[in-house]
């Protein structure tokens, strides 16, 4: 059994839960506008920067490796003519 | 090994008149009004998705000549054509958002333009990959890749006319100010100068891998006899 103190402290308490959930709710679907606010913004120079810079590095990277490729076929074309060289007993061609 | 065109070495020192005065161009020319800054982006942004689509267009057209008429040529141009898309696709895609961080306040909007874009970017690199990795039908296969990759280079561009989109129209370029056009079709012509080198770099390489491969079976041929 409960005494009628008892319930009513526990019925104050739950209205007042209820009413501050609800002012919670309530001034949270408020905005409120703030005078002299700083906008932050973003700076533009490093985004430009980096955006032809990315350009420019991909490129040399794309030719440095198509030049590599090119210097490995240049080396495995000697390898055989050194090989048909060999073979022939003539020594390498010109 | 064959020696370096004239062609090549008059489109190679252009490109780097290129390089000293374009980019003068591009910062002499007005800011935008609206985007500020940022918007010189734009002057390479937009001739480096240019390429992606000419690229596309190219490694398509090696690629019919290749499955329909067997063309060796075609199938190397084809090769050659195919990387650039991805370099240039990639170029597109981290550009863009860069440009949209500032502009926007978003690195990425998955919108029309922007998720096409994508996709023909993925679609390029699954034709690269066919090709090293397939075996033996990976030519054939990644040939019909290019063929799917040609088809949505239309709706890649004009995406940004069919749905709403947070991308600038294909209106930007024709109503250009005028003291904007000249940077930004220098900038174009660099890039075409570009690129057009790097095409012919990388078929050279193509060549010499074919004469390469060529080569190899004289010598298996010479050694056969021999034994």
């Amino acid at each position: 059994m409960t005494s009628p103190l008892a319930r009513l402290l526990r019925s104050v308490a739950q209205v007042a839960v209820l009413v501050t959930l609800w002012a919670g709710t309530a001034s949270a679907q408020e905005f409120q506008k703030v005078e002299g606010a700083l906008r932050p913004e973003l700076p533009a120079a490093p985004f430009v920067g980096t955006a032809y810079g990315f350009i420019w590095i991909a490129v040399l990277v794309y030719v440095l490796s198509v030049a590599r490729g090119l210097a490995r076929v240049r080396r495995d074309v000697e390898e055989l003519r050194r090989t048909v060289g060999k073979i022939d007993g003539a020594g390498p061609r010109p | 090994m064959r020696s370096v065109g004239t062609g090549f070495l008059v489109a190679a020192t252009a490109a780097a008149a290129g390089f000293l005065v374009v980019p003068r161009m591009i910062l002499g020319a007005p800011l935008e009004p609206v985007m500020g800054f940022v918007q010189k982006i734009f002057y390479f942004h937009v001739p480096c998705a240019t390429m992606l689509f000419l690229s596309t267009f190219t490694c398509a057209g090696g690629s019919i000549a290749y499955l329909f008429k067997g063309s060796e040529a075609g199938d190397r141009v084809a090769a050659s054509a195919g990387e650039l898309a991805v370099l240039f696709g990639i170029c597109t895609l981290v550009t863009g958002p860069l440009w949209g961080r500032k502009a926007w306040g978003v690195w990425w909007q998955w919108d029309a333009r922007l998720t096409s874009s994508l996709l023909l970017e993925l679609v390029m690199m699954a034709y690269l990959l066919a090709r090293r990795y397939a075996g033996p039908a990976g030519r054939k296969l990644s040939a019909a890749l290019a063929l799917f990759a040609a088809i949505d280079v239309p709706l890649v561009y004009k995406s940004v006319d069919i749905w709403r989109t947070v991308h600038p129209q294909t209106t930007v370029v024709p109503t250009l100010d005028p003291r904007m056009r000249p940077a930004f079709w220098s900038a174009f012509a660099l890039i075409l100068v570009v690129w057009s080198l790097l095409l012919a770099l990388r078929m050279r390489l193509e060549r010499a891998r074919a004469d390469l491969a060529a080569l190899r079976l004289d010598v298996d041929e010479i050694l056969e006899a021999r034994s």
